[in-house]
């Protein structure tokens, strides 16, 4: 017998306690798992905006609720195309729309058609809309597949019938699964005249990017740039109140899952205070006992936190799937979501097992083996 | 006295006392030496403190006051005694203690883990005590699947796998029948003649009988010490 052979075999001769260890971890992973992948999925498609124009960097206003309340105006917008190494700035406004019950948050994004190539926009099909048309618009080919349109179709939005002058490619799928329109128009139809939401900005040839973000930032204070994903804090603080609810209650979850497994834990060194005490009488250090202790704890917090894995998948895809979220959640498994529930486990594990194996550490053998 | 003791002793206590919270010391100043190959019986009433010395011997509780010493060794001295309970001595107790969720093959293996030995040695020790204990067969047995009289005997394979120079035993025959404690007893005369020293505390005069020499307890004290070849009459307590 190995000594994990004898961790496997005291864990399944109490089938009932070592399942409820597990079933306990794995409720905890759960929740952190399925709080980080919907946030994290949250997180992206609020970002994936930035990733929509073919900009070095994207700039909006400094420390608003959310990226879609972000106001640069025209005078501002003007600073930034004339702010040294800057090649070009294309302002845009967006917004999102409830299309249909498929497309609770469809993003319509307001550009001018001479902007269109430096967004990186490719009409696939038809042509751009006129500058200063009201009726007109553009789908992205994930949206006109999506809707079952095409050019010469009439699309509702914002209150009025649009006819659908082309299809365009961003190669981006958030932007693919949107709609372009006039600016002039989209300002119109939001009462935001002059305003654009966001800036993405080229850098000159031969400019390096972050002096010039950084000569922006020091320029217009009022503004901040993005340049990656993470930075999108910065200019939407709904994430970073998303992302400490999230890790608030990472910890909240950490704490319960760990007063569980410190409980369960007791109980079981106190139904085992004899064959503990037997293990030191026969010779076994107190580290090797406290070792089987925690090595069993351990095995099953890994189980837990891979069923807890698995939960998660489960659980996100019914949340993903019910009308009230369908379109808005978007879970985004990532590496870091594994590792979480795999750190969940651990940390929640040895907080739990902190006192238990102490005790376990501190048991006189003969103790232990007169423990009635 | 044995004439074993003619060697220097195995055991040896100076002076040893042991107290517990209440008015009555476990053990009030004892004085014995145990020679190497000697198979003695620790008799007295209960609470006389037979098994407190025994706890003693075995290293799983400490002297209040005197010296223990084992193979030389003060026992106070020991800085890990961990490797002295695997390495030098053997326990078996009463209700065998078997851990319930293994077979009798890894009961007998437990105190092999830590003393460096691998998983194929472990097993290849554990085989070869159970067979000296007539229990070939029963390796994969759970001790609920198990006799008394086979789980005393895998508690006596357990004790014996590391090779302990000493063994003891706490009520070995207490919860046997007459003839399991018969073979029992026939598998420790068997042990002690091929060297190996036994003590083991009993209050079965019958169990006593088998060993060379009996130590009467009373009050945490040795009130005699008989030889089975030289019987005397039981002395005054030995207060030396």
């Amino acid at each position: 017998m190995t000594f994990f052979g004898l961790i496997l075999r005291n864990l399944w001769s109490k089938k009932a306690r070592s399942i409820g260890l597990a079933f306990a971890v794995a409720i905890a992973v759960m929740a952190v798992v399925t709080l980080a992948v919907t946030s994290s999925g949250l997180e992206q498609s609020a970002a994936a905006i930035i990733s929509v124009g073919k900009a070095d960097f994207t700039v909006a206003q400094k420390g608003v609720a959310d990226t879609l309340s972000s106001a640069i105006d025209e005078q501002q917008l003007a600073t930034l195309q004339h702010t040294p190494g800057v090649a070009s700035a294309v302002g845009v406004l967006v917004e999102t729309e409830k299309i249909n019950a498929q497309n609770p948050v469809f993003i319509e994004i307001g550009i001018n058609p001479s902007d269109l190539a430096a967004f990186g926009v490719h009409v696939v099909a038809g042509t751009a809309y006129s500058e200063t048309a009201a009726h007109e618009v553009m789908l992205g080919w994930r949206a006109a597949a999506n809707l079952g349109l095409g050019v010469g179709d009439k699309f509702q939005a914002n209150g009025t019938t649009n006819t659908v002058t082309g299809i365009y490619s961003t190669g981006n799928t958030f932007g693919d699964a949107g709609a372009m329109f006039p600016l002039p128009a989209i300002q119109g139809y939001n009462r935001v005249p002059g305003t654009v939401t966001l800036a993405f900005v080229k850098v000159a040839p031969g400019a390096s990017i972050k002096p010039v973000a950084a000569r922006i930032n020091h320029d217009q204070p009022e503004l901040t740039t993005i340049l990656t994903a993470a930075e999108f804090g910065r200019a939407d603080q709904n994430l970073v109140y998303l992302q400490a609810a999230v890790n608030g209650s990472t910890v909240l979850a950490i704490l319960i899952g760990a007063v569980i497994v410190g409980n369960t834990m007791l109980l079981s060194l106190i139904e085992r205070t004899r064959e503990f005490g037997l293990l030191r009488a026969v010779g076994w250090t107190r580290r090797r006992t406290v070792g089987l202790l925690l090595s069993e704890s351990l095995l099953l917090a890994l189980a837990g936190a891979v069923v807890g894995v698995v939960l998660a998948f489960a659980i996100t895809a019914i949340l993903s799937r019910l009308p009230t979220l369908r379109g808005v959640l978007h879970p985004n498994f990532t590496e870091g979501a594994f590792w979480r529930a795999l750190l969940t486990a651990l940390v929640m594990t040895l907080i739990g097992a902190a006192y238990p194996t102490a005790r376990a550490a501190s048991l006189s053998p003969l103790r232990a083996l007169s423990y009635e | 006295m044995s004439e074993l003791l003619a060697a220097a002793p195995l055991v040896e206590l100076k002076g040893v006392t042991r107290v517990f919270p209440g008015p009555v010391p476990a053990l009030a100043g004892i004085e014995l030496e145990v020679g190497e190959g000697e198979m003695v019986a620790v008799t007295g009433p209960s609470g006389c403190g037979k098994s407190t010395l025994l706890h003693l011997l075995a290293g799983i509780d400490s002297p209040t006051s005197g010296t223990v010493r084992v193979a030389g060794q003060n026992l106070a001295e020991i800085a890990d005694l961990s490797t002295y309970r695997r390495e030098e001595v053997g326990l078996v107790f009463q209700f065998h203690n078997l851990l319930p969720q293994l077979t009798a093959l890894s009961n007998v293996e437990l105190p092999m883990f830590g003393a460096g030995s691998g998983r194929r040695q472990r097993e290849s020790r554990a085989r070869e005590l159970l067979a000296a204990v007539d229990l070939t067969g029963r390796e994969r047995r759970l001790p609920t699947e198990l006799s008394g009289g086979e789980r005393q005997r895998v508690a006596i394979a357990r004790a014996l796998v590391n090779d302990p120079k000493l063994l003891l035993a706490d009520e070995p025959t207490g919860s046997l029948d007459s003839a399991t404690t018969s073979r029992f007893l026939e598998l420790l005369r068997r042990l002690n003649s091929e060297g190996m020293t036994i003590v083991m505390v009993t209050h079965d005069a019958d169990v006593a009988a088998h060993a060379h020499r009996e130590i009467k307890m009373r009050d945490g004290l040795v009130i005699a010490d008989e030889s089975r070849r030289d019987v005397a009459a039981s002395g005054e307590a030995r207060r030396d």
